[in-house]
């Protein structure tokens, strides 16, 4: 019989333990065998679920966040806004808005303005004023980006003339020169970086508004008592080292400055324009910009008198807040991708789901445009069809699915094609970085963040941190408790086990007893105890093994919906927003299905999970039977 | 059935002394009463005897057994097995012991239920003969002799009493044994079956000269025996030559 040649091939030589013994034992006692046995099958099984579905809930966050590996990169780099601006001032700079204004480009352009500019490091380029907040400059720059969407209208035409456009703004996701993207390269543990731009985008169509206002003023005459002020030479010195500082600070050393005489003389005159550079005659003080910085330089005495002057006229343009307009607002998202890198970037080619990717060549990528499927589904958009925006047309080449907490734009250009749509030329607000070794990726980040100061770096761990819903609710209940259970579901089989094979042995006090008799020791009957339990424990592994294969196939077949919010990257939320009166959601949310994956290493755990009970059922077991002396056996039976 | 039975020694030291018992005395604790089952017992006897251990229950004769078998060890006393001293050692030199020199048949049969015939007998030899193929064939060979080769596979459920006592002799001579000592082995049997067993087992005693010491009831058993001894209340109060 087959059974018997294999107990032959076995048993050869292995005397530890009767093979054909322990066989017979469980094949002719098949009651006790096979409660036992499912006792352990259940426990294992069990077990096998709890860890399918462990698994499962790791794999659907994984998949939730996959985008930062599904995109090749391991980690963002972005320069946000903190929620609470430094103060802007009011006042306006001397760069024009987007679209080509008079300051050589727009927001971040290289117009040599007051701000952070390309290539000179103006002390805003991620060098601000700590690590999360703006310096002066660059939240004001900021602020002005975003705002000047307002004064850009007027650029489009006449007021009352009918206009569609739209406008590029970064939103909280400052733009930074693109030689960041090399100094971030060179950071060890990089093996690419590369440079992304992502932007909200508005389309704006109506009437070209009304949005400023020419007030004339000045001509009035206005009298005043003269009190001459009397300085003391003392009083003169610190007035005018008052005054040198202020000039200083505002056009550099060397500036001149004609002080105040205090000896009776000619009264000062002054104007009291606002705006920028307005000038007075010579030999009177300028007023430069703000009058209050040299005010203060002023004593008390100067500052009460009365004279009669003559305000120049002059003509102030005054934005108009809110601007008296009819425009339709509509927002979507775009972002510049490189088209050479197809494995990293916000979207790759493994993105792509329709359609083909952006033509590396530069001049053919300028028409084309990638869209996303839910974009695409939303405004009624196939491949190959045309999009024009800005009187520009663009055929969309490929339709593109990116995942969750990843960039989440509408529309994808190429880099350098949106660079320059939305003047934004050599500068991104994103580098996409890809570390070599998984477990580098939080000291990459730390040293990154020591090359930026002032840089966001995002890793998939933060964003894992970031993931609400009830997946991560789940996962942390998986982590919480499925271990502990896991291990409970487990003893308790054990326990089950050995129960039985106590109960069992206790009813062969007789049967041991006699082997005790006719010569088997002590070690010889617990040895042959465990084999017994040792081979239940092989049969509860394999039924337990399959209970497990059924109680993951049934959770992957139910697939129980699970939601998985994330605030991504915030692209969308930005104070143009809270300008234009409409709420951009800065989260966004998915529901993935839990599957309970059957991996080798469960099936291994399992069964030795079941071997293991078999061990210790065995080991109680023999414990009881080997306390027991042939002679009370045999005497208890007369 | 001759000297493929039984331990080379016994035909060379046939006569000298098997077992030698001076002042052996054991005592029980049933719960806070003492029982003493033995009593300062002096006993000899030699290799190739046939003895019968007769007394009522309680008379210790079961007990005597039991350490005859050096399944027990006295609470006084002395007590040589073949020249050894047994009342101090470890449970592992009188398992050791037992397993070579000693064959056991008891009133229950005391089979493997789940083995059958041959198993059962092969089972005896398992600390002693690493080989399953000679365990076999030593096996096969027994049953033959004791008339049931046509049932080596049989479960016990499926042999009858009779059959069952001969297997368990079978057994009891796997490993060719000094003595056996047989507790009632007619205990559960009809008396054509006790007589007929009581026949093979002269039949060994005669054709290989191995020690056989028998407790029983049955007046026909002791009949049957070169010496008999009587017990009572721990005892032995008579010891005689048939």
């Amino acid at each position: 019989m087959w059974s018997n040649r294999l107990i032959a091939v076995i048993g050869k030589g292995t005397e530890l333990f009767s093979l054909s013994y322990a066989w017979n034992e469980l094949r002719r006692r098949a009651g006790r065998t096979i409660v036992t046995a499912i006792g352990l099958a259940a426990g294992v099984g069990l077990v096998m679920g709890i860890i399918g579905v462990s698994q499962g809930l790791s794999d659907a966050q994984t998949k939730a966040l996959s985008p930062l590996g599904s995109v090749g990169t391991s980690i963002i780099v972005t320069r946000t806004v903190a929620p609470t601006l430094s103060t802007a001032t009011t006042t306006t700079t001397t760069f024009g808005g987007f679209g080509g204004g008079s300051g050589g480009g727009g927001f971040g352009g290289g117009g040599g303005g007051t701000f952070a500019g390309g290539g000179t490091n103006g002390g805003g380029f991620f060098r601000g004023g700590g690590a999360a907040s703006l310096n002066s400059k660059d939240s004001t720059a900021l602020d002005n980006a975003n705002s000047s969407i307002i004064t850009d209208l007027a650029k489009l035409g006449p007021a009352g003339t009918k206009f569609t456009h739209d406008f590029f703004v970064p939103g909280t996701l400052i733009t930074f020169p693109s030689n960041a993207v090399s100094d971030v390269a060179k950071v060890k543990g990089v093996t690419s970086a590369v440079g992304a731009l992502s932007l909200d985008a508005l389309h704006e169509s109506g009437t070209v508004p009304k949005i400023t206002a020419s007030v004339k003023t000045g001509g009035q005459t206005i009298s005043a008592t003269v009190k001459p002020p009397v300085l003391t030479a003392k009083q003169q010195q610190t007035e005018r080292s008052c005054i040198q500082s202020v000039i200083e600070k505002r056009f550099g050393t060397g500036g001149t400055t004609t002080g105040g005489t205090g000896t009776g003389g000619t009264p000062p005159t002054g104007g009291t324009g606002t705006g920028g550079g307005t000038t007075v005659p010579s030999g009177g003080f300028r007023f430069i910009g703000s009058s209050s910085a040299i005010n203060k330089c002023l004593t008390p005495a100067q500052k009460a008198y009365q004279q009669n002057v003559v305000v120049p006229e002059q003509t102030v343009n005054e934005v108009l807040n809110p601007p008296t307009t009819n425009t339709k607002t509509s927002t979507y998202t775009v972002a510049g991708l490189n088209p050479s890198n197809t494995t990293s970037g916000l979207v790759t080619k493994a993105n792509l789901v329709k359609g083909t990717w952006l033509s590396t060549n530069p001049t053919t990528v300028k028409s084309q445009v990638l869209v996303t499927t839910a974009y695409a589904t939303q405004e009624g958009l196939k491949v190959d069809q045309t999009l024009t925006i800005n009187s520009i047309n663009y055929k969309i080449v490929g339709l593109v699915n990116p995942t969750l907490t990843g960039d989440v734009s509408d529309i994808y250009f190429s880099l350098s094609n949106l660079q320059t749509l939305s003047s934004n030329q050599s500068r991104v607000n994103e580098v996409l970085v890809s570390v070599a070794n998984a477990k580098d990726v939080s000291a990459v980040a730390t040293a990154i963040k020591k090359e930026l100061p002032g840089a966001t770096v995002l890793t998939a761990k933060s964003l894992a941190d970031q993931v609400t819903g009830s997946l991560s609710n789940a996962k942390k209940l998986a982590n919480d408790l499925g271990g502990a259970l896991a291990v409970v579901v487990l003893l308790a089989a054990f326990l089950i086990a050995g129960l039985l094979t106590l109960s069992s042995v206790s009813k062969r006090v007789r049967e041991i007893g006699s082997l005790r008799a006719i010569g088997w020791s002590r070690g010889r009957v617990v040895r042959q105890i465990i084999a017994e339990t040792l081979g239940i424990g092989v049969l509860g592994g394999v039924v337990g093994v399959g209970i497990g294969v059924i109680i993951c196939l049934i959770i992957g077949a139910v697939g129980p919906a699970l939601s998985v919010t994330s605030t991504g990257l915030a692209v969308g939320a930005s104070n143009v927003s809270g300008l234009l009166h409409q709420a951009t959601s800065s989260s966004v949310a998915t529901t993935v299905h839990l599957t309970a994956p059957i991996r080798w290493f469960t099936i291994v755990i399992a069964f030795v999970g079941a071997l293991l009970g078999g061990l210790i059922a065995g080991a109680v077991g023999g414990w009881r039977a080997a306390r027991m002396s042939p002679s009370s056996a045999l005497r208890d039976l007369g | 059935m001759t000297d493929t039975l039984t331990s080379e020694q016994n035909e060379t030291g046939s006569g000298s002394l098997l077992y030698e018992l001076r002042g052996v005395t054991r005592t029980y604790s049933k719960g806070s009463v003492a029982v003493n089952a033995l009593r300062g017992v002096d006993l000899s006897i030699k290799r190739g005897e046939m003895v019968v251990l007769e007394g009522p229950s309680g008379s210790g004769k079961s007990t005597l057994l039991q350490l005859l078998g050096a399944l027990d060890t006295p609470t006084s006393g002395q007590i040589t097995f073949a020249g050894r001293s047994l009342e101090h050692e470890s449970d592992q030199v009188l398992t050791d012991i037992r397993s070579k020199e000693i064959g056991f048949v008891f009133q229950q049969f005391n089979l493997i239920p789940t083995l059958s015939a041959d198993d059962n007998v092969a089972i005896a030899m398992i600390p002693r003969e690493p080989s399953r193929e000679k365990r076999s064939a030593r096996a096969e060979e027994l049953l033959t002799q004791v008339g049931l080769a046509h049932r080596l596979g049989h479960l016990p459920s499926r042999l009858s009493g009779g059959e069952q006592q001969r297997v368990a002799i079978a057994r009891a001579l796997a490993n060719r044994p000094e003595v056996i000592i047989a507790d009632e082995p007619t205990g559960n049997l009809d008396s054509e079956n006790a007589r007929e067993f009581m026949t093979l087992l002269h039949d060994l005693h005669e054709r290989s000269g191995v020690s056989i010491i028998i407790a029983t009831h049955d007046e026909d058993v002791a009949l049957s025996a070169e010496r008999r001894i009587r017990m009572r209340d721990g005892s032995i109060v008579s010891d005689a030559q048939n």
